[in-house]
């Protein structure tokens, strides 16, 4: 503790402007708001004062605000995105709890009520650079792969976030690779977030509040990848009444039952989803079929426990798994598991922590089957996780949040077992271990009723640990020499200091800019032998041989908002640059390779972009337009001699428009347009024959682009029944309308049918996909 | 009920993978034609070929211009005899009166257009071939398998062939004892449905090869035929030096032939 108050008072320190805001007599209003109806706190709400023009504070993650004023008579303001604003006139003379509960704005999904009190609550113009939050009801009518509304596919119809392909996983934002994103489920690391490889996210939108997106300007808190952070909260559960709601489609339903404990002091939500599509297939008369197993599932939990006014409990919790089952046991099944136990502690109105415990895992097996055995091949990442927040709000000018964290990394980077007759002999690799730690402080300055300054220090530390034999290698990839570590022995400590810097500047009642600047450091990185499905994938962390990836950003935006926030257009531009950037050697091979770490190469890169967004958010008519055109490259000794070459997630345009219109009270329509340039692909140019086999001969890596993706999607919503007691709605969606072949996969081999020839071919995934669901709730 | 159990069909045809496939042609980076040696010397009864070509691009048919009016030699650097390659048919290169040994080291010397390409490789020590048998469980696709004692105490690698009736088939296998030395290999061989029938005659070949040889065709292999799911497709790393593809290989033969019943 002794440690924390000398940074706070260090920060106290540096933090200008102070000595102003403490000559005068303040006092502190402080609370949690939240939904009246749920009980559900509400992240990101605005708190203001009709005599303050310009001062304000948004809640924290947990509904909390504090903000410190001059002694007097105010109006306050509560208002959020979808909620009636709440006035209330009070009289500061004193340090005063205030809690509010908001009321919805209206019973309709997706629309959104223009607030006309004060244009300072629009957020767009405020909130730092790159950053995006999206609630539930924000996505309700976008249209998506059979009808499961999905918050990781809508926020890849955002500018600078781009899919990585039909039937992948992945998706890039502005330029970085799928692996460099950081998604949180209540704070928890969910390293694979999609279901039956892409077709649907890990997150069930019945069991998720909301999602903050940071593609640049990363809050210090963040850290530990390179391109964004999605920090996604469950829903709490409602404390006020039992509530079911649930959804019946063609491929999968979902069931959320959620209800007070504890006399209203507490609350709980359980939700859950199964697919069923393995139901069917085992009454096909084809045996392929018949054998063929697949099917996700995935649990969410929450509990939570008010203790009393300044401490509250969260436990919260996730579990889900794939499994692909192609004949008899030949196939892969992988799943996510993460548990986060929370304490919220108010220490008194200006100083609010939270501290968690969290646990994250992911495991994914390959079953291969060489005829005589299934070989199970299995590979793993676990992390331990502490980390500790405080926020203090030292007076209305100054928000400190500071804290740490630690996360003890566990990757299992493949072991198989196989029967002693089998062709091949026990395999385990190595496991590794890693500890990652930070230490961060930033400081929110409203160094004036127009401009808004961020800064802060995030240092991080990776520490490899033994035990383990290291190995080192020389430029060509071979073993140089080997090194054997004991039990909890440093083999290496990378430490980097992490500058962060946001500043938004607003012009006038309509208009900001906005500028931030920062850098990302990431140790744990993804290998995977595909860019399409991949049998092969490891978790690696920072090593001996592997630096820690670095990116450093700075970005410019201009933002603005016309016919009373009806519509808000923003234009923005970043570059990047980065350091320790891993690809492959040619020919690299991933699979049971204890030496894997020769088969990387290291090199730098670059990525710079120009993103446009026009949304309009009220009437009956709503959507938006988002655009990018981007390039990202990489320059690494040994890949196309040493010049820049475009990243696989290299797409220079990418557009995506989104509209849905409201007819009547029933029906809701949407549709979402999305085209991009093809990725950047490696393929052959020449061929020649070896031993009668036709091989091929690549110029270089990257040299080559799939054909461009394009796909519209249309929806319908029919709203069946409402009363007080139960709700229940239709939705109707069909994924790419026109039936565009876009490609999931492309081979290149001799032409079946004429022995003379060669023949690239593409398969599709999605050609067209109808789906029904059925939703209720009650 | 007829709709929703015909989109029902259609989404578990699209969950089980037997989704649209077509022939695309899409455009592909240009260059221009590679040269392309492939030699070997082996423990069985020569003469021994080296072969030259030229690579041919992508859509073009899969005629590959052989190139004549280069001077090649092989020579047993153990022995020290060296033999200098004619010129047999356009392309092809023929030795006279070498003959390979295992453990020897080979030294390929090839001269053409005022270019020198070299590369050696040492002949490994003899993996005998025990059986083969087939495997008739996939209807219309009638499997080999093969059946060897990996040894211990060496690192092997291995390249396998198939023959059916006197034709070699387009394809060939490159494995390694990396995850299964000093095994009992009772491998099956990855052949295209309906390409062995019953009563042909199947000849396999074992062939014992050397690492740098063995990088080339397994690079080979994964480039021909799993061109889709690799990490970095990249031109198969050649054991010759001087710039050119292809491999030469000083390499042992185990073969066993059976009928198919």
């Amino acid at each position: 503790m002794q440690k924390l108050k000398h940074l706070i008072l260090f920060l106290i320190m540096i933090s200008p402007g102070l000595a102003l805001a403490q000559s005068k007599k303040t006092f502190t209003i402080s609370g949690t708001i939240k939904d009246n109806a749920s009980g559900e706190t509400l992240p990101g709400a605005t708190v203001s004062f009709l005599e303050l023009p310009g001062k304000g504070v948004t809640t924290n993650a947990y509904g909390f605000y504090s903000i410190a004023i001059a002694e007097g008579e105010y109006t306050m303001l509560t208002s959020y995105t979808g909620y009636f604003t709440d006035t209330l006139k009070l009289r500061l003379t004193k340090n005063i709890l205030t809690n509010v509960s908001l009321k919805t704005s209206s019973g309709q999904l997706g629309e959104v009520k223009i607030r006309s009190t004060s244009s300072r609550s629009n957020n767009i113009l405020t909130s730092p650079a790159g950053v995006q939050m999206l609630s539930i009801k924000d996505i309700a009518n976008v249209p998506v792969l059979l009808g499961e509304k999905d918050i990781l596919k809508t926020i890849q119809l955002l500018p600078g976030i781009v899919s990585a392909g039909d039937g992948n996983s992945g998706f890039f934002v502005r330029g970085g690779s799928a692996d460099q994103n950081l998604i949180l489920l209540d704070e928890a690391t969910v390293y694979n977030p999609s279901h039956v490889l892409g077709f649907f996210s890990v997150f069930n939108s019945d069991a998720i509040k909301d999602i903050s997106i940071y593609k640049g300007g990363m809050p210090a808190n963040y850290g530990g990848r390179l391109s964004s952070v999605e920090d996604i909260r469950m829903n709490d559960g409602n404390n006020q009444k039992f509530g079911a709601s649930g959804g019946i489609g063609l491929i999968a339903s979902r069931f959320t039952a959620q209800g007070p404990l504890w006399d209203h002091r507490g609350s709980f939500i359980v939700s859950a989803r199964r697919s069923y599509a393995d139901l069917f297939t085992g009454m096909s008369s084809d045996t392929t079929i018949k054998h063929s197993k697949i099917y996700f599932y995935d649990v969410n939990l929450k509990s939570n426990y008010q203790i009393d006014d300044n401490n509250r409990l969260f436990l919260s919790g996730y579990f889900g798994k794939d499994v692909m089952n192609f004949k008899h046991d030949e196939g892969l099944d992988y799943g996510n598991a993460t548990g986060t136990l929370r304490w919220n502690h108010i220490f008194n109105a200006k100083l609010f922590s939270n501290t968690s415990l969290i646990y994250s895992n992911y495991t994914y097996n390959v079953n291969f089957d060489d005829n005589t055995d299934v070989i199970k091949v299995s590979s793993a990442i676990t992390d331990y996780h502490l980390k500790q927040n405080f926020n203090y709000y030292l007076n209305t000018a100054n928000k400190l949040n500071f804290g740490f964290e630690s996360t003890y990394h566990i990757t299992q980077p493949g072991a198989a077992v196989s029967a002693a007759s089998s062709n091949f002999n026990n395999i385990s690799l190595q496991k590794k271990h890693s500890l990652e730690s930070a230490l961060y402080l930033s400081n929110e300055w409203n160094a004036s009723d127009q401009l808004k300054i961020t800064y802060g220090v995030r240092l991080s530390e990776l520490v490899v640990l033994g035990p383990g034999h290291f190995y080192t290698y020389d430029k060509d990839g071979n073993k140089t020499d080997s090194t054997d570590y004991a039990r909890g022995k440093i083999v290496k400590s990378y430490f980097t200091p992490e500058p962060r810097f946001a500043a938004s500047y607003q012009l006038n009642n309509n208009s900001s800019v906005k500028l931030s600047y920062d850098r990302n450091v990431q140790n744990i990185h993804l290998l995977s032998n595909s860019p399409f499905i991949s049998a092969t994938i490891i978790y690696l962390p920072s090593s001996n041989n592997i630096k820690p990836e670095i990116a450093d950003q700075a970005s410019l935006g201009y933002y603005h908002t016309f016919r009373e926030n009806g519509y808000e257009f923003s234009s923005e531009i970043y570059y990047k640059n980065l350091q320790n950037q891993i690809d492959y050697r040619n020919g690299a091979n991933l699979a049971g390779n204890e030496y894997v770490e020769a088969d990387l190469l290291y090199g730098s890169g670059r990525a710079y972009g120009w993103e446009t967004y026009i949304k309009k958010k009220s009437g009956k008519f709503t959507g938006w337009l988002s655009y990018t055109l981007s390039r990202t490259e990489r320059k690494i000794p040994g890949i196309n001699n040493g010049h820049y070459y475009p990243a696989t997630q290299d797409q220079t345009n990418h557009l995506s428009l989104v509209g849905m219109y409201q007819a009547g009270k029933k029906w809701t329509f949407s549709a979402n347009f999305v085209y991009n340039t093809g990725n950047a692909v490696t393929w052959p140019s020449e061929k020649f024959a070896v031993d009668g086999a036709t091989v091929y001969y690549y110029g270089g890596r990257n040299s080559s682009r799939l054909p461009a993706y394009n796909r519209l999607d249309i929806g319908a919503t029919l709203l069946a029944k409402k009363t007080a007691k139960y709700e229940s709605s239709w939705d109707f969606s069909i994924y790419n309308v026109y039936g565009q072949s876009n490609p999931s996969d492309i081979i290149f081999r001799n032409d079946p049918k004429n022995a003379n020839k060669t023949q690239a071919v593409q398969t599709t995934f999605f050609k067209m996909v109808p789906s029904v669901t059925y939703n209720f709730k009650f | 009920m007829k709709a929703l159990s015909l989109i029902i069909i259609s989404i578990i045809c699209i969950l089980l993978w037997s989704s649209c496939q077509k022939v695309i042609t899409p455009p592909l980076a240009g260059s221009s034609p590679q040269l392309v040696i492939i030699g070997t010397v082996s423990d069985t009864t020569g003469p021994y070929h080296v072969k030259i070509s030229n690579t041919v691009s992508f859509y073009a048919d899969n005629i590959y211009p052989n190139v004549s009016g280069a001077s090649v030699t092989i020579t047993d650097q153990t022995t020290g005899i060296s033999d200098v390659l004619t010129e047999t048919s356009a392309g092809t290169y023929t030795t006279h009166t070498l003959t390979g040994r295992p453990g020897d080291t080979y030294q390929l010397q090839v001269l053409l257009n005022g270019k020198t390409y070299r590369s050696s490789s040492t002949m490994p020590y003899p993996v005998p071939l025990d059986s083969i048998t087939f495997d008739y469980a996939v209807k219309n696709k009638i499997q080999p398998v093969v059946y060897f004692q990996d040894p211990t105490g060496f690192t092997n690698y291995y390249k396998l062939a198939i023959q059916v009736n006197g034709t070699n088939l387009k394809r060939f296998e490159a494995i390694d004892d990396r995850l299964s030395n000093s095994k009992y290999i009772h491998a099956h061989l990855e052949i295209d449905t309906g390409i062995i029938k019953r009563n042909d005659l199947v000849n396999v070949s074992l062939v014992g090869v050397e690492k740098n040889a063995y990088q080339f065709l397994q690079e080979a292999e994964n480039v021909a035929f799993n061109n889709d799911n690799l990490a970095a497709p990249a031109t198969p790393t050649s054991n010759i030096s001087g710039g050119c593809l292809g491999y030469f290989s000083a390499q042992t033969v185990s073969s066993k032939k059976r009928i198919v019943k």
